[in-house]
């Protein structure tokens, strides 16, 4: 066995990670997706799962000058999420025309974690910034 | 047949041993000891409930601090034993290339210490004489119960995820004292980096209002297994008092699953796929 590989299965026992252990939502950090780089990409919301401790929304839609495609866009949970602005479970619905900027997954899919989603015929924009209300502690 | 017998006996406190009167412990009994006097938790009075009034204002909505969180990654590192830094090490390595560990992907609770230490949801404090309960939005309806009202550690308690915590209000601060926690739970500083305390964890905290509106926790963590030294650290969190913000349920094992309707047309949960690291897959 490769020393890497090996290395790596041994971490993984240590920490009781095995494939096993895998298959689940649950709380987990965002490393997976690149936070130095933005995707901008314009489209029509198919879903929205205001769901613990991680809300989703499905996007249809497409960079500029790429093919459209499903993009699923994390969050933290609703809480989080009310709390870091006035997100509502239905502040974005299926059939929304929307433009959304993301930190895409590193690995290349068709997802990431939104940074900032704007319904295109309303003119409402949302971000996804928790940091943002904690200016109470610096007082 | 005589095992039945023999357990239905054992069920109903009768024993089987010849000698032993099914009488025993019963005061007055000749020959037998008396049993302890039961301790009981007494109804409180006008007076218990009066005091509460006069602990310090922890009401309201409290969240972490999340750049805190990042910050003390870097300033003050738990001091992790040779074995354990290796792991951290693999940890850090996995994240830089996308992978974070998935410490917490089980949806069991986060645990003590982990919960104090990064958590990223909020809670809140609900005050009753003897205890002071700690109501997280995480985990459906994460508790921690700490007793105020003198008692002292139980006799080989057994260990839980938040452990045994006894607590004594000195002052605007309450003292807290936290033992048999499971040795599975995570000493973590992030999401993706942590070790599993690996037994005969201590843990002390002081916990306090630091300004008007920062609540702290400043927690001396003795872990034997993966700790050099105790670890100190302090957590801090922030107050919100608007009515929107107010704590909702948060129950974990939601993210596995979607809204959906079933061949009969009823309302029903969906299961929705997942990467390796907690993601959901994006449709191929």
């Amino acid at each position: 066995m490769k020393t890497a590989l090996k290395q790596t299965l041994c971490m993984s026992a240590l920490l009781g990670l095995g494939a096993a252990a895998y298959p689940v939502s649950a709380h987990h950090s965002t490393t997976m997706f690149a936070h130095d780089k933005v995707v901008s990409i314009s489209g029509v919301v198919k879903e929205v799962h205001w769901t613990n401790p991680h809300v989703a929304i499905y996007v249809e839609g497409a960079a500029k000058g790429d093919k459209p495609a499903t993009w699923v866009l994390e969050m933290t949970s609703p809480g989080n999420l009310m709390r870091a602005g006035t997100w509502k479970r239905n502040s974005f619905k299926p059939g929304d025309k929307v433009d959304v900027d993301m930190a895409p997954l590193r690995e290349g899919g068709k997802g990431g974690a939104l940074k900032k989603i704007t319904n295109t015929e309303s003119g409402m924009s949302l971000n996804a910034n928790l940091r943002e209300q904690e200016g109470v502690v610096e007082k | 047949m005589r095992n039945v017998r023999r357990e239905v006996m054992a069920l109903l406190g009768i024993s089987l041993l010849p000698g032993v009167s099914m009488a025993q412990g019963i005061p007055g009994t000749p020959g037998t000891k008396p049993a302890a006097k039961p301790v009981i938790n007494p109804p409180p009075t006008a007076k218990d409930w009066a005091d509460i009034a006069k602990l310090p204002d922890w009401s309201g909505v409290w969240t972490h601090v999340r750049s805190d969180q990042d910050r003390q990654m870097k300033t003050n590192p738990p001091p992790w034993n040779e074995k354990a830094a290796k792991v951290i090490e693999w940890q850090y390595a996995e994240e830089r290339a996308g992978r974070p560990p998935p410490l917490f992907q089980n949806c069991l609770p986060e645990a003590m210490p982990a919960w104090m230490l990064v958590t990223h949801n909020a809670m809140e404090f609900a005050f009753y004489p003897g205890r002071v309960l700690m109501l997280g939005e995480s985990d459906s309806a994460r508790l921690r119960r700490i007793y105020t009202d003198g008692r002292g550690h139980t006799d080989d308690p057994d260990p839980t995820f938040h452990g045994e915590s006894i607590g004594k209000w000195d002052g605007e601060n309450l003292q807290v004292d936290t033992i048999a926690m499971h040795p599975q739970n995570y000493i973590a500083i992030s999401e993706a980096q942590g070790i599993p305390n690996g037994g005969d964890m201590h843990i002390k905290e002081r916990m306090y209002l630091a300004k008007p509106d920062v609540w702290a926790d400043e927690m001396t963590i003795t872990a034997p297994k993966v700790l050099t030294k105790p670890w100190v650290t302090t957590r801090i969190y922030y107050r919100q008092r608007l009515r929107r913000l107010d704590i909702v349920e948060g129950t974990c094992l939601e993210g596995y699953f979607k809204p959906a309707a079933d061949k009969d047309g009823y309302p029903t949960w969906e299961k929705v796929s997942h990467d390796p690291y907690g993601n959901r897959t994006p449709p191929k």
